[in-house]
């Protein structure tokens, strides 16, 4: 019956409520009202966007010391996360069977190992650093717990049902997945669909009046 | 062959190889029987029957050659017939850390509940002042905890693996002891290497400040205060504390190093190496989980004002007079202390007046 649950109406469930929320909330960002600039531009808008797109990528050197840990963190949580998503062997055969119908070449399992390393390295640092720090902490709402936990947990179980010959261990991280596909749209894990049309948007609005930032 | 085909026609062949056919059903089951071992005298009903190759492969476990022969075969101990040291290793892992552990750990346990009892939490004359010293910095917060989380899950998938076959089946059956234990090997093998990773950020984060000083025998010596009379001198760590500093780096890099050669059976170390790698990792794991447990008595309900260096990062001026004084005579120089007012600025908190800082109402 669980079983059932999961692998058939929460999964269809969990995936429709993804995709339209995120959708949904893409939407509202591209439609929500915004003042026409009628001042006179002092440079190109599309080459400010364009710029701040890709140098928001390093860290700005007068801030770079003092948040060197979140940056190589950071890094390391995303880089292994998107690794661990598309490449490793279970996702792109999970993904060629029930989704796309085509798949690609996934990573050997040193590869995936060392990713998920990276992940849960970088992610509880990042997480410690939230809680520990005064002013993050202060800053930080339960969203971001919430989002941080969940993550951890879907990558927990996932490596922990690695061996393969467990329904049960199999179906604790489908079922972990469906909450997260769910949870998505709603929090902060949005800047995964975000943060480039974010910076675009930043960069667009300094470029036009000139600003180098 | 072909001058018998030709002689005879191919009814009498077919024929002929039916007979065949006929002669090897019949005697099949006769055959097979004379082959089946004999009856043991000990299992009249027949449940058991004795390796004919036993006395062969006992023969030559026991012989009084070298155990390693010649063969072209390349590979680690690919020489070597029978290795009894594995066997020696399986009953000295059952018989030693699978029996001891679950009375160490108790024991440790035990003893510490005794000691709250009797002893209660290590208090600080004149209670919390309200006025904070920076201790730690956000990143060396994060360092320890980062190894303590990574520690505990170690410790927990590594319990359940060393003593899941004698604890866990008889509460859980075997099904749920088998998931736990292929969850917890998983887990297990693929956060051993983030230990070894925080251990050495712990190892250059602390280092220089628990290296030995002039005055850490004396407090050794004394037990922390707890033998003899009069207050224990301490600098910015005591000896208590850089002792266990010393054995989590030590032990924990032995243990990390035989987790790497577990975990990694193909790199050309034998059997015995295996073996022993094990031993060291078990107990290594064993007296860390053991000295922790009193770590974490010690750092939270164990001793007042502890906690807050691994919260905030900051302590109470008199908890660091109170463990401390060597140090707190060097913040008061510097003009360290921060008020009480200043503290909760910092950390967006509400001001704590004295009484409430030590718990009076």
């Amino acid at each position: 019956m669980i079983e059932y649950l999961i692998d058939g109406p929460l999964w269809y469930f969990s995936l429709a409520v993804f995709s339209v929320g995120v959708l949904w909330q893409l939407a509202r960002i591209l439609f929500s009202a915004s003042k026409t600039d009628l001042s006179v531009a002092r440079g190109s808008a599309s080459s400010g966007a364009l710029r701040n797109v890709f140098s928001r990528f390093i860290p700005h050197h007068e801030i770079a010391p003092r948040i060197r840990v979140q940056v190589i963190a950071g890094y390391m949580f995303h880089l292994g996360l998107f690794a661990l998503l598309f490449f490793a062997a279970p996702h792109v055969l999970f993904l060629e069977q029930n989704l796309l119908g085509f798949g690609w070449t996934p990573m050997p399992h040193w590869a995936f190992i060392v990713a998920s390393q990276f992940a849960f390295f970088g992610l509880l640092i990042l997480w410690l650093r939230r809680m520990l720090n005064s002013v993050s902490r202060l800053i930080s709402t339960l969203d971001d717990h919430v989002a941080a936990i969940l993550t951890f947990v879907v990558m927990l179980t996932g490596c922990l049902a690695l061996l393969k010959g467990f329904t049960e261990l199999r179906l604790l991280h489908r079922f972990t997945v469906e909450l997260l596909l769910i949870y998505f749209p709603f929090s902060c894990l949005m800047h995964t669909f975000t943060f480039i049309p974010s910076r675009a948007f930043t960069g667009a609005w300094f470029g036009r009046r000139g600003i180098d930032a | 062959m072909v001058e018998f085909f030709k002689k005879h026609s191919l009814g009498s062949t077919i024929l002929l190889l039916a007979a065949l056919l006929l002669l090897i059903f019949l005697l099949l089951p006769q055959a097979a029987s004379a082959a089946a071992p004999q009856q043991h005298k000990d299992f009249p009903q027949g449940v058991s029957a004795a390796n004919p190759g036993s006395d062969l492969w006992r023969e030559i476990r026991q012989r009084d050659l070298p155990v390693e022969g010649i063969t072209q075969v390349q590979g680690v101990d690919s020489g070597v017939l029978i290795n009894s040291q594995g066997d020696r290793w399986a009953r000295f892992r059952i018989d030693n850390p699978v029996s001891y552990t679950p009375a160490i750990l108790l024991a440790v346990i035990a003893i510490i509940v005794l000691f709250y009892a009797l002893r209660g939490k290590v208090g600080i004359e004149g209670g919390l002042s309200g006025r904070m010293v920076k201790r730690f910095t956000d990143y060396e917060r994060v360092v320890h905890w980062t190894l303590a989380i990574v520690f505990l899950f170690l410790a927990i998938t590594g319990l359940v693996l060393l003593l899941g076959r004698t604890l866990l089946i008889p509460l859980f059956g075997h099904h749920v002891f088998s998931l736990l234990a292929s969850a917890s090997k998983e887990g297990h093998n693929l956060f051993g290497p983030i230990f070894l990773v925080s251990l050495i950020m712990m190892l250059l984060s602390f280092a220089r400040r628990n290296i030995y000083e002039k005055g850490d025998l004396t407090w050794l010596l004394k037990g922390g205060g707890f033998i003899g009379k009069g207050h224990v001198s301490g600098g910015f760590f005591n000896m208590g504390e850089k002792s266990w500093y010393w054995i989590v780096i030590l032990v924990g890099l032995a243990i990390s190093v035989s987790g790497l050669i577990l975990v990694s059976p193909n790199l050309g170390q034998g059997r015995v190496i295996m073996a022993i790698s094990h031993v060291v990792h078990v107990f290594g794991a064993i007296v860390l989980i053991a000295i922790s447990l009193g770590h974490m008595y010690m750092g939270s309900i164990g001793t007042e004002g502890s906690m807050e260096a691994m919260k905030s990062g900051y302590v109470d001026i008199n908890w660091v007079e109170a463990h401390h004084d060597r140090w707190a005579r060097q913040v008061k120089e510097n003009d360290e202390i921060l008020s009480a007012e200043e503290f909760a600025r910092l950390h967006g908190r509400k001001p704590e007046s004295p009484d409430t800082a030590t718990g009076k109402s």
